[in-house]
């Protein structure tokens, strides 16, 4: 060789000792969502696709169904557009999981990983710019919904409530799909994955009929689903309820329970590399 | 502690499968490495542990003094990497991924904005700059792809197959931009499989195959270790190159398979010594009544020396198995 060999002890302080200062984390997780932001905003044709089809949706449920639709408290039109929201929040969480596999694709998660930023960087910068897209995607839905004749009967702030435990959800979701981004690691397998364990998930819920029509054996199903739980809160926080408490303590349950693994199994992941 | 590239040992493991077998490297501060061979040999692993991106089984590296393993921010700080896939971003402009590098490397957004203007025109980007990448051409991304790595002057930078599938002209201004590097003091390890690059760019070359680094030393001692000349033949008629193996091969009194022979380009190498050994050949095929369009020696090329040490050409993906017997000896030596 050239004649250089290594002394016994390199320069250099371990990493764990040299943490960054909180403000520089806070800047480098602001850099990645916006740049993630940015590229949402110039993909102007999924922004378009991705809100006409839960409108579409909405448009069908509320007139088509709500004829022979009959539900207890509220019409079946006001009853289908939390579930319809719901929905949008999953299979737009899904796009968590995309953005990585892309990122991974193209290389640019080599690039993040080998500059000198804050670690988490990568992970909360996504989750940060995909948690204000879910945001303003059920902003909107909300304003086309109320153009058709969807009203809130429980007052402004449970109707903010709302929004947020719909947003919550999503938010939670894309810990599973930031998972699965990066286990997968093509853009293509990642959104046909998740379609698997998100159809039966969404058909098996309350989103778009009553626990209780639902065929005898599906019940149960329905009633432990996460989705179920909530879309159950965010109706009673839109229209009141008796049993509102008991979906909110549900849903604070399968909340936390999947945020905590699918954060641990995704975080594992990205540092295996 | 020097502000180069030391690898000592490195192994890395991928499942039942031993991509790194114990790689020993170095490169002095200020020069430009070229790691060489084929797919599969272990050159991108290399560079991936070096700048921090995979953590390594076995051995230990440094870079510009600080440990890969115990200390990959402060190696991150001090390098540069142009991965084998342009890492740019396709929805973002030219001018705006720039930035972007440079923000995350601690730049301030004036600084970054000026300095990415600079690279913006050192690579001829300037008409594009606010273009979103999605429009550039393949040359053009790969530049661009290099301005990101060059956002914060790194001391050591690391290029993976930085020419792979440009054109001649790109990787031209490629080349440019590499001497210009190095001119400033700059340390570059660069993969490569291309030989002529490798002897164009780089200082020393280590020849790696197999997860081991098999031959190390410049250009011109990996050609010299090979020996000899080589007789380089182009026939007339292409129909004839049989014959004019055969009229060779008995005339120096080797073995027909040392010969290199392509029937289709009409082309015949014969390993030779000294300048006798043209007029012997010219003598011999004017006997046999071969015509020759051109004849003469040459010194071992890169490709000569790639044949020699791994018994494969350089494009060709090596066998998985054991090493062939001809590394062994070289191994050995």
């Amino acid at each position: 060789m050239a004649g250089i060999t290594l002394p016994a002890q390199l320069a250099g302080t371990p990493e764990s000792r040299a943490a960054l200062p909180p403000a520089r984390v806070v800047a480098d997780i602001a850099l990645v969502a916006g740049r993630n932001l940015r590229k949402v905003l110039r993909n102007t044709r999924l922004i378009v696709f991705s809100t006409i089809q839960p409108l579409l949706q909405l448009i069908l449920f509320a007139y088509v169904f709500a004829g022979v639709a009959r539900v207890p408290g509220t019409s079946y039109k006001n009853f289908v557009v939390p579930g319809v929201i719901v929905q949008t929040m999953v299979f737009s969480a899904m796009g968590t999981g995309v953005g990585i596999a892309n990122d991974l694709h193209t290389g640019m998660i080599d690039r993040f990983r080998s500059l000198p930023i804050a670690r988490s960087a990568f992970l909360v910068g996504r989750t940060v710019s995909d948690s204000l897209r879910l945001g303003i995607q059920s902003v909107l839905l909300v304003i086309a919904a109320s153009i058709i004749g969807f009203r809130f009967h429980n007052g402004a702030l449970a109707a903010v409530g709302m929004m947020v435990v719909v947003v919550l959800f999503g938010m939670a979701l894309t810990a599973f799909s930031a998972w699965l981004g990066l286990t997968l690691r093509d853009p293509e397998s990642v959104q046909a994955a998740a379609f698997i364990p998100i159809l039966p998930l969404i058909f098996t819920s309350s989103a778009f009929a009553p626990v209780n029509r639902l065929p005898g054996w599906m019940q149960p199903l329905a009633k432990v689903n996460p989705v179920t739980a909530a879309i159950d809160t965010a109706r009673g926080l839109a229209f009141g309820g008796s049993h509102t408490a008991t979906a909110a303590w549900h849903f604070a349950a399968w909340w936390v329970a999947i945020v905590a693994v699918f954060t641990a199994l995704a975080v594992r992941r990205y540092r295996l590399g | 502690m020097s502000g180069g590239v030391v690898a000592e040992g490195l192994v890395k493991r991928f499942g039942s499968f031993t991509a790194l077998a114990g790689v020993d490297f170095s490169v002095e501060e200020g020069t430009v490495v070229g790691l060489l061979g084929p797919n599969g040999a272990g050159k991108t692993t290399t560079i991936r542990i070096l700048t921090t991106l995979l953590r390594p089984d076995g051995g230990r590296a440094a870079v510009a003094g600080y440990d890969v393993a115990r200390s990959p921010q402060l190696v991150r700080a001090v390098i540069g990497l142009t991965g084998q896939y342009a890492a740019v971003d396709d929805d973002l402009s030219g001018r705006e991924n720039l930035v972007l590098v440079g923000r995350l490397s601690r730049m301030a957004k004036r600084a970054a904005s000026e300095r990415a203007a600079v690279l913006l025109s050192a690579f001829s980007l300037v008409e594009a700059s606010d273009r979103l990448l999605r429009t550039y051409s393949g040359g053009m991304r790969r530049r661009l792809d290099l301005a990101a790595s060059l956002m914060v002057a790194p001391p050591v930078l690391f290029l993976d197959e930085p020419t792979t599938g440009l054109d001649p002209r790109s990787r031209l201004q490629l080349w440019d931009v590499i001497h210009g590097l190095r001119a400033q003091g700059t340390t570059i390890v660069l993969t490569t499989q291309y030989l002529e690059e490798a002897d164009q760019l780089t200082d020393r070359i280590s020849v790696i195959d197999g997860g081991l680094v098999i031959a190390e030393g410049t250009a011109d001692e990996l050609k010299a270790a090979v020996g000899g000349d080589v007789l380089d033949l182009k026939l007339a008629d292409r129909a004839r190159t049989a014959d004019a193996a055969a009229t060779l091969a008995k005339a120096f009194g080797v073995p027909e398979d040392e010969l290199t022979v392509d029937a289709e380009l009409g082309s015949v190498l014969v390993p030779v010594s000294g300048a006798a050994a043209l007029i012997e050949a010219v003598r011999a095929l004017d006997a046999a009544h071969v015509p020759v369009a051109d004849i003469g020696l040459r010194r071992p090329s890169l490709d000569d020396v790639f044949l020699s040490l791994t018994g494969h050409v350089a494009d060709e993906r090596p066998e998985m198995a054991a090493p062939s017997a001809r590394r062994r000896s070289m191994m050995g030596a």
